[in-house]
């Protein structure tokens, strides 16, 4: 499918269209930062922030929500037991690539095995419109690291880059064809490839590298570091208090608890995002912690980031993003980790 | 089975908690249809000694406190410390680190002598409690979970992990990220980090998680410019029961 241009002027238009496919959501200020909203009509456009550097929270709060009813019981037995598997037709706008990455790795993790119905169902009734971005967020993102510093190959369904005053549109999906297909998109000439071209080399050159080995090794590295001393050192600050997980686009451990109603037989299911972070996370019955220390949390976070999600799943299990460094408070540094392991060899 | 029987008594504090208790509203009736309230002078005039179920709302701040709270303690099978003051004796703790002279001269004045005090204490300093609905005032939704597990006979899922949790759930800003702080690295959540989504900061009215890195705290509230009484004086406030708030 050829690329077509979106004029910024119809831009109040391209949003009332997608607004009449259902919810969209798209990145707004939040105090000083940002975070992906709801656009609730076409008078809340002027809201959406395409300038914004990254949000709080990755969108996997739109597929895998903080709290979510998993199904209501009452009474013993399964006939009073109900599923409430809900989706409604989405749209995100400004999903950034290494966002669209994570949401790729998600979609491969909830996909293997048990398919996940929950995220499947709400991930199916969303349109992806991602956006480029020209240069990183802050100093701690490492996105051409791993690799996600352009789109996924079919991870979205648009895909913008702003070209100044006008919009350069991938397609990928037919979906995006059909969404794609009005009067406010014209194809795209020789003057917009190259000015996607141009924008593309300036993100090459903003988003250096910043660790000193390819990422391929990463999985190995880790794996040979495994009884270094950096994780006891980075753990002295921690809090486990797991906003690292929290904030994370790959991370999808979740805790399922029942709620009772006051009758004490009736009540809901409910998942909440949980975190290896947590003392709580490793418990089993009898009371045994599995990982009961702060060094052996935090380092099995970074061996997922780095190894584990990526031999399951095939995709990576960091996208680079530094949300993880941003929000903590204790300034514990993932990229710091994954620089210090490249001397652990024969340590 | 006949309903079990339900009493509150209070101690040193506000009786926010127990207002808390009546602002559960969309649930009161559902309560009074699986209990039966015999004790609570804040919502009713009867009274009675015989309950299956103490909730003990306050702190312990006079030793004339403790015969009632022993006798409380032998008359209920099952005995909730309710509220910060009960749980970790809350705000009356500041006494202990004014002296206690000193804080009877400030309230009472001249009067001071016709009061009996001692050093505040948070309820299991006296005798055993079965379970602890924390914070300043308690959150209803954790009060109802209370309830409703101890009818359905199951633990209550209490959180005992750092307020942070739940502040990022709710996507806020960090207060650390606003050039302020809080005490929310360290803090019980379970308040769903009411003061950081309303414009405040943590106190950790809720209690310390059972393993806070306190020494992570003391050191990222020093880069934020406090002294070390600043620091000690964040603990306090709250959580003076705690060893991390002596020294």
């Amino acid at each position: 499918m050829l690329p077509k241009v979106l004029s910024k002027d119809r831009f109040a238009d391209f949003v009332a269209r997608l607004l009449g496919g259902g919810r969209v959501f798209a990145p707004v200020a939040k105090g000083p930062q940002f975070a992906f909203a709801e656009i609730a009509g076409p008078d809340e456009v002027s809201r959406i922030r395409m300038d914004y550097d990254i949000s709080i929270l990755p969108p996997k709060k739109l597929f895998m929500p903080q709290r979510e009813t998993l199904l209501t019981f009452k009474d013993k037995g399964p006939e009073g037991v109900r599923a409430e598997v809900k989706s409604q037709p989405t749209a995100i706008l400004g999903v950034h690539p290494y966002d669209l990455h994570a949401i790729a790795t998600l979609d491969a993790a909830f996909s293997k095995g048990a398919r996940d119905a929950y995220y499947l169902a709400k991930r199916g009734a969303t349109t992806l419109i991602g956006l480029n971005v020209k240069a990183p967020a802050n100093e701690n993102q490492f996105a051409a690291d791993m690799n996600a510093i352009d789109p996924p190959a079919g991870g979205y369904d648009l895909f913008l880059t702003d070209l100044g005053d006008r919009y350069y549109v991938e397609i990928s999906t037919g979906a995006g064809e059909a969404l794609a297909d009005d009067d406010m998109f014209t194809p795209a000439g020789a003057g917009d490839h190259k000015g996607k071209r141009a924008y593309d080399a300036a993100k090459a050159a903003h988003f250096t590298r910043k660790l000193p080995y390819d990422t391929r090794y990463l999985p190995e590295l880790l794996d040979v570091s495994y009884d270094s001393l950096i994780w006891e050192a980075a753990a002295r600050r921690c809090f486990s208090c797991g906003t690292c997980t929290n904030v994370c686009p790959t991370c999808y451990c979740f805790d399922v608890l029942d709620k009772l109603s006051m009758d004490a037989h009736s009540g809901t299911r409910e998942r909440i995002w949980d975190s290896c972070q947590l003392e709580g996370f490793a418990v089993v019955a009898g009371g045994e912690n599995f990982r009961e220390e702060r060094p052996s949390r935090l380092r099995h976070r970074m061996f997922r980031k780095g190894k584990y999600i990526f031999e399951r799943t095939g995709r990576t299990g960091c996208v680079g993003c530094g949300r993880c460094i941003t929000h903590c408070v204790a300034k514990i540094s993932i990229l710091e980790a994954f620089q210090q392991i490249a001397d652990q060899v024969g340590a | 089975m006949a309903k079990p029987r339900v009493a509150f008594h209070d101690f040193t504090s506000c009786e926010g908690c127990q207002l808390q208790v009546l602002n559960c509203e969309d649930e009161i009736l559902g309560i009074l249809a699986a209990v039966d309230i015999v004790n609570f002078r804040e919502a009713i005039d009867e009274k009675s000694e015989d309950y299956d179920i103490a909730f003990i709302e306050g702190a312990i701040t006079r030793d004339s406190d403790i015969p009632r709270l022993q006798e409380i303690r032998q008359r209920a099978k099952i005995l909730v410390a309710l509220g910060a003051c009960a749980c970790t004796g809350g705000l009356n703790v500041l006494k202990n680190f004014r002296g206690i002279e000193a804080s009877m001269k400030t309230v009472y004045g001249e009067a001071a002598g016709w009061y009996e005090t001692s050093a505040a204490r948070p309820i299991d300093a006296v005798v055993k409690d079965d379970a602890k609905v924390h914070g300043c005032p308690i959150p209803t939704e954790e009060f109802l979970e209370l309830v409703k597990s101890v009818l359905a006979g199951r633990t209550p899922q209490i959180p005992d992990y750092p307020v942070c949790v739940e502040c990022k759930l709710r996507e806020n800003v960090c207060l650390y990220h606003k050039g302020q702080y809080c005490m929310g690295v360290v803090a019980r959540a379970g308040c769903k980090a009411w003061c950081p989504s309303y414009g405040g900061r943590c106190y950790a009215c809720r209690g310390l998680i059972s393993d806070p890195n306190n020494k992570a705290a003391k050191e990222i509230l020093d880069e934020k410019g406090l002294t070390i009484q600043n620091v000690l004086d964040e603990f306090r406030l709250f959580n003076g029961v705690y060893d991390v708030a002596k020294e």
